[in-house]
């Protein structure tokens, strides 16, 4: 009988000791202690292993000091009514400043949710308590660090959604799916360009620039390249015959130069300069004993030549005085 | 033969020239054809209407050139022997042999005019043809030459009632067939008429000083003159290529409106045409005191030596003067020289 007896009590006392270790402190007085808090910018859209971050400042005044030991533990699982919350403090630091009047304490605190679910669910970093000492007595007090809510949200989406059911106002509009869109519209641009640059091509007579590819600006070009030689010579004034004959539409001969000019006036400036162009052709292929009209180097009144007639082919007025550049 | 020898003759040449345009106005690129002529040793076709000065020209020339000038007009009766002799009674009542008007000047003969040769059988083409290739004549059992003749020849080639066409083979003897049109040009057209000057053809060609050339030395004259003129290996190749194209156009894109140039050419400048080419043009750089021959003088001469040496289609033939014009001037426009 007295066996059972002691059982009972003792049985009695079992269950009601979790009661004595959490026994409620009363709050401190908010004069105390003031409260700062840094959360994470946004309430929603986190996933599981995600990490929240959260400074606390708390500025205890005197006579109460902070009991450290009553800081939230790393790895600690917290529970709520019963069940783990899936989200942990991974890791925690703290600052420390004192003052003449109190202490300032920065509670650095790292989360990391380990918890996840079909649909998107509330959570909460927890309301951390952390105890006060009175110093000048004995006299122990608590202060609730606030909690802070967000929504833990499912990595996929199980079944079907309803999205008119699931609109939040924390969820950005939806964008429709343009990648497809933006390739089609790319390569219509790139198909598009290439074409317009063909055209400009066609157009500018097989060159990039307007009057690029005239006879005169190509012939110009050639015999820049043209050594100064006999032999470059030769090519290089029938380079140019071949440029006046495109340009005149049929081969110019000096005899026909008054018709060529008639039909295009823009060379009159240059008829002299023709002529003397004829006699150095002459000279060049039909009739060497002759005397130049050019003076001493032929191939440099030619480069000069070829730019003037540039220049007519441009529309501009030729510089007949001009000198070639090297 | 030096060159101061070069320069007088063609100081003589020149001097020629502007007597003959003294008194044939408006003529100027007949003219100087015609001398061109002269100088290359070459004979001349010359064509126009009636009355345009062809006969007044070749006297006008024939009296500077010097030596003997004949002359005889083209009719359908004329036989080849009457260029050679004519038979009449003489005084006598007995017959008598004289010598026509090939053989009546002798090795003398300079000019022999033969006035409206379309209007002669072929009997005295055929002929005429001996004389012009070869300067020879075989009569009287004795060969007769002319190293002097050049055969000037008029045709109208828009009166086609009794007249015998040209065969090829003698328009190819000729070097050049040189048209003769109305000047253009008021003032000349005016003075032609009023001016009573052109009126006396006899008294106008004495105005021409006599033998300003000497008819003589004019052959060895011209084949220095042929040996001083060089053709550069560029112009050959030119000449080459007008050449071809004279026979084949197509190949070369040349194009006449309104003709099929497929069918067109059934044969293009002979051999001799283009060596005729380039003997005139040789005379032609000479006149212009060049010593070798330019594309330029090509062309002055192109027209008048290979226009009348094509042959085409029966069905083009009627319109071959204007054909042929378009056609020459085709090839020059298309052709390059270097």
């Amino acid at each position: 009988m007295r066996t059972r007896f002691l059982l009972v009590i003792f049985a009695i006392v079992c269950s009601i000791q979790p009661a004595i270790a959490d026994i409620i402190l009363p709050d401190v007085n908010a004069k105390y202690v003031s409260i700062n808090q840094e959360n994470p910018t946004r309430d929603v859209g986190f996933v599981v292993g995600d990490v929240l971050d959260r400074t606390i400042t708390l500025t205890i005044k005197k006579p109460y000091e902070l009991v450290k030991e009553s800081l939230p533990i790393e790895g600690y699982e917290h529970r709520y009514r019963g069940q783990i919350s899936g989200i942990e403090l991974v890791k925690m630091s703290t600052e420390e400043t004192t003052h003449s009047d109190g202490a300032t304490y920065v509670l650095h605190l790292r989360y990391q949710i380990f918890t996840t679910g079909k649909l998107a669910k509330p959570a909460a970093l927890r309301a951390e308590i952390i105890k006060l000492r009175n110093t000048s007595n004995t006299e122990v007090v608590q202060y609730r660090i606030p909690s802070y809510s967000f929504r833990i949200s499912p990595l996929s989406v199980f079944g079907s959604v309803k999205l008119k059911e699931e609109m939040s106002p924390f969820i950005k509009p939806l964008r429709l799916d343009a990648t497809q869109d933006r390739l089609q519209l790319g390569i219509s641009i790139g198909l598009l360009s290439t074409a317009l640059l063909g055209l400009l091509y066609i157009f500018g007579v097989r060159a990039w620039l307007p009057r690029m590819g005239a006879p005169f600006a190509k012939a110009y070009r050639d015999i820049r390249k043209i050594p100064d030689t006999d032999e470059g010579l030769q090519k290089a004034v029938a380079r140019l015959h071949t440029s006046l004959n495109k340009t005149a539409g049929s081969i110019l001969f000096s005899n026909n130069l008054d018709d060529f000019l008639q039909r295009k006036p823009a060379y009159t400036p240059l008829k002299q300069e023709i002529e003397k162009f004829f006699m150095l052709s002459s000279q060049v292929f039909f009739e060497p004993t002759t005397a130049s009209h050019v003076g001493e180097s032929p191939k440099v009144w030619l480069q000069i030549f070829c730019r003037q007639l540039r220049d007519c082919e441009r529309g501009l007025i030729p510089n007949i005085k001009s000198k070639v550049s090297h | 033969m030096s060159d101061t020898q070069l320069a007088d003759w063609r100081n003589h040449a020149l001097t020629l020239e502007s007597e003959v345009n003294k008194v044939v106005v408006g003529q100027k690129n007949p003219v100087r054809l015609i001398t061109t002529s002269i100088f290359a040793r070459g004979h001349v076709l010359l064509e126009g209407d009636v009355g345009v000065g062809k006969t007044t020209l070749l006297r006008a020339f024939t009296r500077g050139i010097g030596g003997g000038y004949q002359r005889i007009e083209g009719t359908i009766d004329l036989m080849p022997n009457d260029l050679v002799y004519h038979t009449y009674l003489g005084e006598d009542g007995k017959p008598h042999v004289s010598a026509g008007p090939l053989l009546m000047s002798g090795e003398n003969l300079s000019v022999f005019f033969f006035n409206e040769i379309n209007r002669a059988r072929p009997q005295v083409h055929s002929l005429l043809l001996r004389v012009m290739a070869e300067r020879t004549l075989t009569a009287f059992n004795k060969e007769h030459y002319f190293p002097h003749m050049l055969v000037f020849a008029d045709r109208n080639q828009v009166e086609k009632e009794e007249t015998f066409d040209i065969p090829s083979a003698a328009r190819d003897r000729f070097m050049m067939e040189i048209p003769i049109a109305v000047p253009s040009d008021a003032a000349i057209m005016e003075s032609l008429v009023f001016d009573t000057r052109y009126h006396d053809v006899d008294a106008l060609v004495g105005n021409v000083p006599e033998d300003l050339l000497q008819f003589d030395q004019l052959n060895s004259f011209s084949a220095t003159l042929q040996n001083s003129i060089t053709a550069s290996p560029t112009l050959r190749s030119y000449v080459l290529n007008l050449w071809r194209a004279t026979k084949t156009p197509t190949e070369f894109g040349v194009k006449v409106s309104g003709v099929d140039m497929n069918r067109l050419v059934l044969s293009g400048a002979s051999p001799r045409g283009m060596g005729m080419v380039l003997r005139a043009a040789r005379v032609n750089a000479w006149l212009n005191n060049r010593t070798a021959v330019l594309p330029e003088d090509i062309h002055e001469v192109f027209h008048s030596t290979v226009a009348h040496r094509l042959v085409f289609s029966p069905v083009y033939e009627m319109r071959r003067t204007e054909i042929a014009r378009e056609m020459l001037s085709g090839i020059i426009n298309t052709i390059a020289t270097p």
